[in-house]
């Protein structure tokens, strides 16, 4: 293993989280303020289109506690059944990943939760051509997918790849944070259905909710992915390996599942 | 931190640009070369520009017809592209591109129709139906000034630079994907759409016209100089990528490294680079072999859509978040093979009906070999 390399990586990763935790914290102790966090200081210089819709006073964020999840999927699915997402489309999925220590031989697992991070600066905002998405002032980001044209340009823009196309409607399709439940008062989906109880929702303008203690508590050890994409993540991470905060590097196992004459075996959402 | 890891489990995210992406950016980026290609012939009289500027400017106006199409197919939701103009939104360079581009298509067909009305306006003095089509198409028999087609040609270059401009920035502004985030690259889709343009020329003068030298001589010399351009364009992202001025050019090697495929690819890149330069010198310098300059032709068109298929979809094949790569297999629907069959085939469709209705060939002396 590219020993050099993991440990330029480790030191690149320690100093860019660093840089992410200064938005993270000045959100924090936004909401402790009642202060509504504004972009005037965010690391991005990306324009952002003014936000609509949804509750200004709250900022809703969502924090992972990785040493509660157990990679049972239970999320992946009800957020397919809640959202009626097409099979082989994930708005949420967790990623499973066997770790070797090449000198024992142990091996362990990590799981990593992805969904959309509600950023605070949204790369996938700004480039929509017909403003089909956009920020809600309670940061959910949001798809009108009675407007979107369906160019796909919000998929490319996202660096977390939270974004698809929805091969039924042929519009983009993202998580919501199920808002829908949100403003009638019913957590997510997966929030619901998560067994360990890893995933926490909440406002993070309101010092009292749960995850605005538990950023408190934990603040330095929360991570969030891509950091040094600017783009001001709102999902943290609790228990977080820095060796996949950005593309892991990692061999991918399914994707190889071929038969020799090059037919997929192990991996069949196509065609169903 | 010695540790080895597998991705168990993660999801294959699929396409969200097809191979339409790809014509589009073909075609639109041939379409503008070969206007500039028009420049010296029919904008500063030029005469020995002349035949370069009727071949260019019949390639111009195909391409401007036909790209927009595949643009429109690559929209999931095509019928919906009203929407563009009802939202109007400046701070996207794609909706930018939605007001540029109907404007350029209508000036460059502007341009064409009064290079080609006298030639029309003459067809219409005969007799049958051709003739009284002309006639219509030619709108009448009233003198165009020669300033108006100036105007028209300049007007349409003018809002060319914009399409350049907005289909560069479209994709080198996305930070997601560190291959396209670099500023060389709406550099390098102007070079090889100036390269794959001269290359269409060569071809077209070798098959339509009855393979002008002068053309050939010309073309062959964009192809050169533009293949030296596309050296140093591309010797400048390497640089800014080994020395870490361009940290997100050190990321997109980062993304590809180790990858057999992508050395691949860069490996026939470069040997196809020098393959199209060292063949367009050689047939420059030997005049005997002047003649075969359309099969040179043929190589740049294949440099400008290979670049292009690279950059549009293999570049969707890294994982942005996950380990490795997807697959893409091409399908052989409309979402694949159909599409980029059915768009060239459309671009020879508009091409042969121009060519059957215009007599765009009139006056030019061809100086065969």
């Amino acid at each position: 293993m590219d020993t050099m390399r993991r440990a330029l990586l480790g030191q690149m990763t320690k100093l860019t989280v660093g840089a992410a935790l200064v938005p993270l914290s000045s959100i924090a102790s936004a909401g402790i303020n009642d202060q509504p966090p504004r972009r005037e200081g965010d690391p991005a210089k990306r324009y952002q289109p003014p936000r609509r819709e949804g509750d200004p006073a709250k900022r809703y964020a969502m924090l992972i506690d990785l040493r509660a999840c157990i990679g049972c999927q239970a999320c992946t699915v009800s957020c397919h059944i809640e959202n009626e997402v097409p099979l082989g489309s994930f708005r949420t999925i967790v990623s499973q990943y066997e770790v070797e220590h090449e000198d024992s031989g142990d091996i362990a697992t990590f799981m990593l939760p992805r969904l959309c991070n509600h950023c605070d600066s949204p790369p996938c905002v700004p480039v929509c051509p017909v403003q089909a998405t956009f920020q809600r002032e309670d940061g959910i980001v949001v798809v009108d997918n009675d407007v979107c044209v369906g160019c796909g340009y919000c998929v490319q823009a996202c660096p977390y790849d939270a974004r698809f196309i929805n091969e039924h409607t042929q519009t983009a399709d993202k998580c919501t944070f199920c808002a829908h439940r949100l403003d009638v008062g019913l957590l997510p989906a997966c929030v619901e259905s998560c067994v360990g109880g890893a995933r926490i929702i909440g406002d993070i303008r309101d010092p009292n909710s749960q995850i605005s203690q538990m950023i408190d508590e934990h603040s330095k050890e929360l991570m969030v992915l891509k950091p040094e994409q600017g783009t001001s993540p709102h999902v943290f991470y609790l228990g977080m390996d820095d060796r996949f905060i950005s593309r892991p590097d990692a061999k991918p196992a399914l994707w190889d599942v071929r038969d020799p004459q090059g037919e997929e075996m192990g991996y069949e959402f196509h065609g169903h | 931190m010695n540790s080895m890891v597998i991705e168990v489990l993660t999801p294959r995210y699929a396409m969200a640009w097809y191979p339409w992406a790809v014509q589009y950016f073909f075609m639109i980026a041939i379409s503008y070369s070969a206007l500039m290609l028009t420049v010296p012939g029919l904008l500063l009289g030029k005469q020995r520009f002349l035949p370069l500027a009727k071949i260019a400017l019949l390639v111009s106006v195909s391409c401007t017809l036909v790209g927009p199409v595949a643009l429109l197919a690559d929209l999931h939701q095509p019928l919906r592209f009203w929407h563009f103009y009802t939202n109007i939104t400046p701070w996207s360079w794609m909706s930018i591109g939605s007001l540029l581009l109907p404007l350029y298509l209508m000036l460059v067909v502007a341009y064409a129709w009064l290079a080609w009305r006298p030639a029309m306006q003459e067809q219409a003095q005969g007799e049958g139906w051709m003739a009284r089509l002309s006639g219509w198409i030619a709108l009448g028999q009233w003198h165009a000034p020669r300033w108006l087609l100036v105007l028209a040609g300049l007007g349409a270059l003018v809002f060319s630079f914009g399409i350049m401009l907005y289909t560069g920035a479209e994709v080198a502004v996305l930070q997601s994907r560190p291959l396209w985030h670099t500023e060389w690259l709406p550099v390098m889709f102007v070079i090889t759409g100036l390269i794959a343009a001269a290359g269409l020329v060569l071809l077209l003068n070798r098959l339509m016209t009855g393979n002008d030298e002068d053309v050939n001589r010309q073309g062959l010399t964009v192809i050169f100089v533009g293949m030296i351009l596309a050296a140093v364009v591309a010797a400048l992202w390497l640089a800014e990528g080994i020395t870490g001025y361009s940290p997100s050019v050190q990321q997109a090697f980062a993304s590809i490294k180790n990858s057999p495929q992508w050395t691949a690819a860069a490996v026939w890149g470069l040997l196809a680079g020098i393959a199209l330069a060292l063949s367009a010198a050689v047939v420059l310098k030997k005049q005997v072999w002047l003649g075969g300059a359309w099969l040179v032709g043929l190589l740049a068109l294949h440099v400008g859509w290979t670049f292009r298929w690279m950059v549009l979809m293999e570049v969707q094949t890294v994982a942005k978040n996950t380990a490795g790569y997807y697959q893409y297999a091409l399908e052989a629907g409309s979402y694949g093979f159909m599409g980029i069959i059915g768009t060239f085939g459309l671009w020879l469709a508009v091409l042969l009906i121009i060519d059957i209705l215009v007599p765009w060939k009139k006056g030019m002396q061809v100086r065969a070999h």
